[in-house]
């Protein structure tokens, strides 16, 4: 148990669990399908973001920008249908103007040399407001989510007899349902994409090289390790996550809408659950699993509170309270993990 | 400048592994090298002395391909050379320990050791760690360093286990040139004399040439074949160290000490002292 809580994400994974056990004893409805149903877009959207930017933080940077990114995907994608071309092709392309964004991120921070708070705060700032531009502020109905009705006929056994009634029945296209708008569609993206991101940090070059850099950047440049080209493609790769999680929201909501600000929010609790699931912002360490359960935490507790009838002025200063509380365990087990040696 | 003798070996070029050539450096107003001519042979453990800021690193991380010179030329196995990068330079052959030991923290020691040079499994490219700690651990003990876990992140070892994981990981990649970067600084008696017995193996085995960056003049008596002193940009010194002594460079030391203390109070150089 000691060496559990130890690990970089245990601290988050128990406190999780806790948070989940105090809901379902606290209401009745917590521990149900339809909760959990209703439980998803409050967290696998952020656990894709999230990881997207832990890679960025064990490098030692950070990317604010995810937000606007969030919102400029799905204009892309919407743009690039009505210049005619397919879905997949929009998807593909509308992922490649994200995957830009984060080539001049990275361009910015280890080229020129800007700190990548200041570059991507920048960015966040022009990338949303280029949005605006671009949408008119208008709000758009997104391509390939339509929903279609469509009428069945259902048999009914009533009183004995077999009567034949119509029903609508709503559907929207694959497409959409792959991409976002199926129930479990962002959860099993989430999942894969949080296992890969895991296996890249700790099993491959581009994870050791990352860790490097974020170490020791001098030491990994000596090592001849190429801190350009790995800052620059965990900035893509960051950018690209929050490109595909725009589109997944605006596919689920069948709509999208020019809301800066909201997008700035995502954008801080998709940094809180990163930062609460044990990565470091200053670089060196982190973890993929640990950012999904802080995304789950952060979920499961705006969810529970919403279920408890919290008030909604109450619910950001408990998230508030809840992040530094954390923080300061994460702070602690870190420190008895450093101590003990870990053995 | 002083007039110290400087032995002229153009001789014996031919049995130079590395020849360094009029080689200078300047940072912006600053002119960290004036006019370098150093030449190593095959085999040998070539100690370099000098005073804080006289030179010694940056010329060590010309040599390593990390920095290029603004002038002179670098010499490899008789042929002129520019090296592009720390990665070329290794693919010559030559590899650097330095100062600041290039280990990431945060990393394990075989993670540590085998950086840059990762073994992979195949057909995916996860990192092959099973391989990486047998070779890690065989290494160690092949050149008789003892680090009893070599999976903990190497911000737990102590700095002469870390100086001398960063040798080890030199003296491992089949390197024929390794520069030391002040391999003593900040370490005990006794993980010093670890680090010394390292490089006494590697002169004994001669299949290694050696740059030594030291302070110590004890150390460098002890472990090189020859001795060169940077002083202000350039080598004013270069015997064998059976022909000098430790009061020889002492001396030196002291007199430019000297000097640069007349020069701080101004004048001259003449009316002080």
């Amino acid at each position: 148990m000691r060496r559990f809580l130890t690990l970089r994400e245990g601290s988050i994974i128990v406190v999780t669990v806790l948070a989940i056990i105090y809901f379902a004893i606290k209401t009745d409805t917590f521990f149900t399908h339809d909760n959990f149903i209703n439980l998803l877009p409050y967290f696998a959207p952020y656990a894709i973001l999230a990881v997207g930017e832990v890679m960025l933080m064990v490098a030692g940077e950070i990317d604010l920008s995810i937000g606007s990114v969030f919102l400029f995907a799905p204009y892309m994608f919407y743009e690039f249908n009505n210049a005619g071309l397919p879905l997949t092709a929009d998807l593909i392309l509308a992922l490649a103007c994200c995957a830009v964004v984060g080539i001049i991120n990275g361009v910015f921070t280890e080229v020129i040399g800007v700190s990548s708070f200041i570059t991507t705060l920048g960015m966040l700032l022009g990338l949303g407001g280029l949005t605006l531009i671009i949408s008119h502020a208008q709000p758009v109905a997104m391509p390939g989510a339509e929903v279609t009705s469509r009428t069945v006929q259902v048999e009914h056994v009533v009183n004995g007899a077999t009567v034949t009634l119509p029903e609508k029945v709503n559907e929207v296209g694959t497409f959409a349902k792959i991409f976002g708008a199926g129930t479990y569609s962002q959860l099993i993206w989430a999942l894969v994409i949080v296992i890969g991101v895991q296996l890249l940090l700790t099993l491959t070059r581009w994870g050791m090289y990352t860790i490097a850099v974020g170490g020791n950047k001098l030491g990994a440049r000596e090592a001849g390790i190429n801190v350009r080209l790995t800052v620059i493609r965990n900035f893509v790769m960051c950018s690209v996550f929050a490109g595909l999680v725009g589109i997944f929201e605006a596919m689920r909501t069948s709509s999208v809408t020019p809301d800066t600000a909201g997008a700035s929010e995502t954008m801080f609790r998709a940094v809180s659950a990163a930062v609460i699931g044990g990565t470091l912002l200053a670089g060196g360490e982190g973890t993929a699993i640990g950012a999904l359960f802080g995304a789950l935490f952060l979920g499961v507790l705006r969810d529970g509170l919403t279920l408890q009838g919290v008030n909604a002025d109450y619910l950001d200063f408990i998230l508030g309270i809840a992040i530094l509380l954390a923080m300061v365990i994460n702070i602690y087990v870190g420190r008895v993990r450093k101590g003990s040696g870990r053995a | 400048m002083p007039e110290h003798h400087i032995e002229a070996e153009q001789a014996r070029a031919s049995d130079d592994v590395l020849r360094v050539e009029n080689v200078a450096k300047r940072f912006g107003p600053v002119t960290a090298l004036r006019d370098i001519n150093l030449h190593l042979r095959k085999g040998e453990v070539l100690g370099l002395l000098g005073d804080n800021g006289a030179g010694k690193s940056t010329l060590i991380k010309i040599i390593s391909g990390f920095q290029k010179p603004d002038e002179g030329r670098i010499m490899l196995r008789g042929e002129e050379v520019e090296l592009k990068s720390v990665d070329h330079a290794r693919s010559l052959g030559i590899d650097c320990v330095y100062q600041d030991l290039a280990l990431v923290n945060e990393l394990s020691v075989f993670q540590n050791m085998f950086l840059r040079r990762e073994k992979v499994k195949k057909p995916i490219p996860f990192l092959a760690n099973k391989a990486m700690k047998q070779d890690t651990r065989a290494a160690l003990d092949d050149i008789g360093v003892n680090i009893p876990r070599i999976d903990v992140p190497v911000a737990r070892l102590s700095g002469g286990q870390r100086q001398a994981i960063a040798v080890a990981r030199t003296v491992t990649s089949d390197a024929e040139i390794i520069l030391l970067d002040e391999p003593l600084a900040a370490m005990g008696a006794k993980e010093g004399a670890m680090i010394l017995d390292l490089v006494a193996r590697l002169r004994a085995e001669g299949r290694v040439s050696i740059i030594m960056i030291a302070h110590n003049y004890v150390h460098v008596l002890e472990s090189c074949d020859r001795v060169n002193l940077i002083q202000e940009g350039e080598i004013t010194f270069d015997k064998p160290t059976a022909d000098t002594s430790v009061e020889e460079l002492n001396d030196i030391v002291v007199e430019e000490y000297r000097r640069a203390r007349i020069a701080a109070v101004g004048g001259d150089g003449r009316t002080g002292g």
